[in-house]
């Protein structure tokens, strides 16, 4: 029973990761970002990203989220549900040295948003560095 | 005559007293002039990190052992050394900020104090939690928290004499720097550049912590302790006073509420010229263009009356900062030969990467040459007007926000950052542990929110190209000339300070785990011993029971050991030949402990 349940987890996660993956190449339907050629997004992933860099994320994370002092956002990212990202931007985890962003009103605004940057990064879909608006204009 | 002798006492008391305010701390200035001890965080008030002490000398250094170890139970960046005076030596931690007081004799503890702290001051630290040591005088140690608490320790038991508030962390106000004690007052700085915290010095009397004055480093004249007709800057090829508003009005509006100017190095005191020498740091934000102006007095080096915190003379070396190259480095006093005139020098490697020499009882600025070849921001410093020629092609301001400037060197670590030199009274040769880093730059508009980073630019840094490849240099430095005498080659920032004594023997620590000792001379390279973690400590030495000892603390962190990653990790530097921070994780790990050193019994 158990093992068997193990291998249909499996499969269906499987399945679910392929779909997810062509899904996301294709028009990319369930992924809170939209993303062309790796670098030119959205306006609410660029706001994402424009978050993420003037709260200074990449002095604990690193400049590809690839994790320093703080987590890789990266591998989080794959484990964390919307709500937990919220939950931790707004409060923090203080005791390991994550502040609380819930004072900062760039971070209410944009916290939807940064999670969408992130999830992007996360998944390989978006490039790390300088984003570029979708339709071309800055 | 009972009456005669009652008023006699109180006459002589009175005249103790009078003469106890007057006078430097007595305590301290007897510890500092025995060699046996090191009693202040530079060994002296001058900031010189040279030592009497010649029982370990270049011929038998090379016999050194490890002679004790002591964990202080912290896996952060260790930054600073111990005390030691008499028979005790006083450790220091990163936060939570424990002090022990250590028995030379058998190594073991005669008190421990760990302060109670928010821990919501680690985040406003971020990215590292270092404390740059203790200082001692009066009977007490005193110990500056990260939360911004000034607190003093009794020496004998480590019970608390008295404390203070010196900060807000809800504001990003936050202390890493050691207190450092002149004659009968603890002069203390504040961190918190990227946070928009409005730089200041403060002086507290040692008895009582009560604060005697404040100097702040931006803002109106009266609270910078300035008079506008006497305080002095280089002007037009020689000093002249600063005038009215020399600060605000080198912002727009109210910008320097927010502007900076931190102070979180380490200080130095002149007893005959009874001035105190710091340095001012970065202006907030990092993003140039929403800051016009000079941005004054930020990135200045000065010089205040210990007594009443009025400021003698400033000079700052890179108006309206595009680089983040805070000025905070240490200043060193030492009387030295410039142009064939022996002056009472100054000497401070900036951030910027030049190599400052000034007259530090005028303020008159005597030298300013670069310290690393690779320096490449400013072409030179114009001596009439003080001002650095600044490269467009390098200038963030000129080539504007949301653009990457490439290429600059150095880095926003500097050629040098807090990690303090030596001089070697023998040679008179500046010892220096530097950087050897370029950078990347991206400006971008941020908005200011109280406690939030105000930070307003993206670095990537990466080891000076066109170079041996590694990232740090030891060097040796002629002041009176501005010239490198020689150079030593790093594989990484040399982040620990320096120290030299009269055996003719330098010693630093590197970033990968040796502690080396060298000739000060030519920097031929005499020892070397692998501790445990990255050292970003500062060496120090004292004797015990006629004994000579030089130690370290072993304990990586600090912004060499991590914001060196942020840069390194990008694929398209083509870094994985020349080393980087994947590298450093070859060699080294977290750590937290005081090596000892000594030479053999026999």
């Amino acid at each position: 029973m158990k093992p068997l349940y193990k291998l249909l987890l499996a499969a269906t996660v499987l399945a679910f990761s392929t779909t997810a993956s062509v899904s996301a190449q294709d028009a990319n339907a369930d992924a809170p970002y939209k993303v062309v050629d790796g670098n030119k997004v959205d306006p609410g992933t660029l706001k994402g990203w424009k978050t993420w860099r003037s709260l200074a994320c990449e002095r604990c994370h690193g400049a590809q989220q690839e994790g320093l002092v703080g987590p890789s956002l990266v591998d989080s990212l794959k484990r964390l549900t919307k709500t937990d990202f919220q939950t931790t931007v707004m409060n923090g985890r203080i005791e390991k040295g994550m502040p609380n962003f819930g004072g900062s009103q760039q971070m209410q605004d944009n916290w939807q948003n940064l999670y969408a940057y992130l999830k992007g990064r996360s998944d390989g879909k978006i490039q790390p560095g300088h984003l570029q608006p979708m339709d071309g204009q800055q | 005559m009972t009456i005669r002798y009652a008023v006699a006492g109180m006459t002589t008391l009175a005249i103790s007293m009078l003469s106890l305010s007057a006078h430097a701390d007595a305590q301290l200035d007897t510890a500092i002039k025995n060699p046996a001890n090191w009693a202040a965080q530079a060994g002296d008030y001058a900031n010189q990190r040279y030592s009497e002490l010649k029982q370990i000398n270049a011929s038998n250094v090379s016999k050194l052992q490890a002679t004790w170890t002591l964990s202080t139970g912290v896996l952060r960046g260790h930054e600073g050394s111990p005390l030691v005076v008499g028979d005790t030596m006083y450790i220091h931690s990163p936060f939570p900020n424990k002090v022990v007081a250590v028995n030379l004799k058998d190594q073991t503890y005669k008190w421990k104090y760990e302060p109670k702290q928010d821990a919501a001051v680690v985040p406003v630290m971020c990215c590292d939690t270092v404390n740059r040591g203790v200082a001692y005088g009066d009977g007490k140690i005193f110990l500056q928290q990260a939360d911004t608490t000034l607190v003093a320790l009794d020496a004998e038991t480590g019970k608390v004499v008295w404390s203070v508030k010196n900060g807000d962390p809800k504001l990003g106000e936050t202390n890493t720097n050691a207190p450092h004690v002149f004659k009968d007052k603890v002069i203390t700085g504040i961190s918190g550049g990227e946070f928009g915290v409005r730089g200041r010095l403060t002086a507290y009397d040692i008895k009582t912590g009560k604060e005697v004055w404040k100097g702040y480093s931006v803002g109106p004249d009266s609270e910078m302790l300035i008079d506008p007709a006497k305080t002095m800057t280089w002007t037009d090829g020689k000093m002249a006073p600063v005038g009215k508003d020399s600060s605000v009005k080198t912002w727009q509006g109210d910008q320097w509420k927010i502007g900076g100017g931190t102070t979180w190095g380490w200080y130095s005191y002149d007893p005959k010229l009874n001035l105190v020498y710091y340095g001012s740091g970065n202006p907030s934000t990092w993003n140039p263009k929403q800051r016009p102006g000079d941005n004054k007095w930020s990135m200045s080096i000065w010089a205040r009356d210990l007594d009443t915190g009025k400021v003698k003379w400033v000079y700052q070396m890179t108006p309206h900062d595009e680089w983040d190259f805070d000025g905070i480095n240490e200043m060193i006093l030492a009387d030295i030969p410039v142009k064939g005139q022996t002056v009472p020098a100054l000497v401070h490697f900036d951030r910027n990467g030049f190599g400052y020499t000034m007259n530090r009882d005028t303020g008159a600025l005597l030298v300013a040459e670069k310290y690393d070849p690779a320096v490449n921001w400013a072409t030179h410093v114009d001596m009439k007007t003080g001002r650095p020629e600044v490269v467009a092609q390098y200038s963030t301001e000129h080539n504007g926000e949301d653009t990457n400037s490439k290429g600059i060197c150095p880095a926003a670590l500097g050629s040098k950052d807090q990690q303090p030199a030596t001089f070697d009274r023998k040679s008179k040769l500046f010892l220096v542990p530097t950087n050897h880093v370029c950078m990347d730059y991206e400006p971008f508009r941020v908005e200011y929110t109280a406690g939030q980073p105000y930070v307003g630019a993206t670095l990537s840094m990466f080891p000076a190209p066109n170079s041996h490849g590694g990232m740090g240099n030891f060097i040796a430095w002629d002041a009176g000339t501005g010239k490198i005498v020689w150079s030593k080659p790093e594989k990484f920032s040399v982040w620990s300070g320096a120290l030299t004594t009269a055996g003719d023997v330098a010693f630093y620590g590197t970033l990968e785990g040796y502690l080396k000792a060298v000739n000060p001379k030519d920097g031929k390279e005499l020892w070397k011993f692998k501790v445990p973690s990255g050292v970003i400590g500062n060496v120090f030495t004292y004797e015990y029971s006629g004994k000579q000892y030089v130690g370290v603390y072993s304990g990586i962190g600090g912004w060499a050991g991590i914001g060196m990653a942020a840069g390194l990790e990008k694929p398209q530097e083509g870094l994985g030949a020349v080393g980087g921070y994947k590298d450093l994780a070859k060699y080294t790990d977290l750590g937290g402990t005081l090596f000892v050193f000594a030479l053999p019994s026999n």
